[in-house]
């Protein structure tokens, strides 16, 4: 992937934006001590450059106490990618990472109840042509989630600037 | 430390959900723009964000790339315990700042994190320098993520603004 080049202000900017993307740019302008236009030039470059998304987070409440599951996956090498994306587009699917480990393919998503799971992890995934092992795990308790960094895809839609 | 604490209760309607489905399109879209799109008054848009807001069941947040952060090599590591709790190991990991989340999980591990990296050489500091110090650790299982096919969580335990 190419390395952005990110100046001390693109950090201002994105550290500003990740606690609150609500503020305005006149307040982001002023506390920055740059013009209102080179804020919304920086956020614009950022959001084409595909760095930085403004997204809703809510909490597990509102998600109906949701359970972030793992489905580990072992499939063909020379299809890895294939089924990758093949996993990528089933709904429920929230993130997939292709590793090289004990699994090539880590699918992860969230539950509200385990036959959800099971029906993804047995009857989805283990039945895509070059799949051959499936292994699932729970997540209990979580003691660290940082939602404010992710890897930014296609599957995230860059809204039009108005 | 954020921990999906899911005793609490909280109301939401209809109302409440149309808005956050408005700004997980666009978090950065003003009161009146949401208020437009939805019948609604700014006034009843800002209060609501604001009431979920209050009770930690909503954060709008830009979210940025791994890359915005030169994080370009990540690890999923799985961990497994013997001879202390893996709460207390898992505790210990997340005060890592090279760890960006970490999970208690069922089955053949105990503890599943994810670790972020500026480049290789930082994985000796991590493995030699960090992870051997912290006790309880019998094995760790690592996979090098390759590629991110889709990452995209709308849901994280929230944490309260200070």
């Amino acid at each position: 992937m190419p390395a952005p080049t990110l100046d001390a202000l693109d950090h201002q900017l994105i550290d500003l934006l990740s606690r609150d993307a609500r503020v305005s740019n006149r307040k982001i302008a002023a506390e920055l001590g740059v013009t209102e236009g080179t804020v919304r030039g920086r956020i614009k470059r950022l959001q084409q450059d595909g760095l930085i998304v403004f997204t809703a987070v809510t909490g597990f409440e509102m998600a109906r106490k949701s359970r972030l599951s793992f489905i580990n996956v072992q499939a063909d090498v020379d299809k890895v990618r294939d089924i990758a994306n093949m996993i990528s587009e089933l709904p429920q699917i929230n993130a997939v990472l292709i590793t090289m480990g004990q699994f090539n393919i880590t699918a992860m998503c969230l539950i509200e109840e385990l036959d959800t799971l099971v029906d993804i992890a047995s009857d989805q995934i283990l039945s895509i042509d070059g799949v051959h092992h499936v292994e699932t795990s729970i997540a209990v308790k979580t003691m660290k989630y940082n939602a404010r960094m992710a890897k930014i895809t296609p599957y995230d839609a860059v809204p039009d600037e108005d | 430390m954020p921990a999906s604490d899911m005793t609490q209760s909280f109301n939401f309607d209809a109302t409440d959900l149309n808005i956050v489905q408005q700004l997980r399109l666009n978090g950065r879209a003003n009161n009146q723009q949401i208020a437009e799109k939805l019948g609604l008054t700014a006034t009843t848009v800002s209060t609501r964000i604001k009431r979920l807001e209050d009770a930690n069941q909503l954060r709008v947040v830009a979210v940025s790339d791994f890359a915005a952060h030169g994080f370009n090599f990540l690890l999923r590591v799985a961990v497994e315990v013997d001879g202390r709790p893996a709460s207390e190991v898992a505790l210990e990991l997340a005060e890592l700042p090279q760890v960006f989340a970490v999970h208690l999980v069922t089955g053949r591990y105990d503890i599943d994190m994810l670790v972020a990296l500026h480049d290789f050489d930082d994985l000796s500091v991590l493995l030699l320098d960090k992870l051997s110090t912290v006790r309880g650790i019998r094995a760790l299982t690592p996979a090098i993520v390759v590629d991110i096919i889709k990452y995209k969580f709308n849901v994280a335990p929230i944490e309260g603004r200070n």
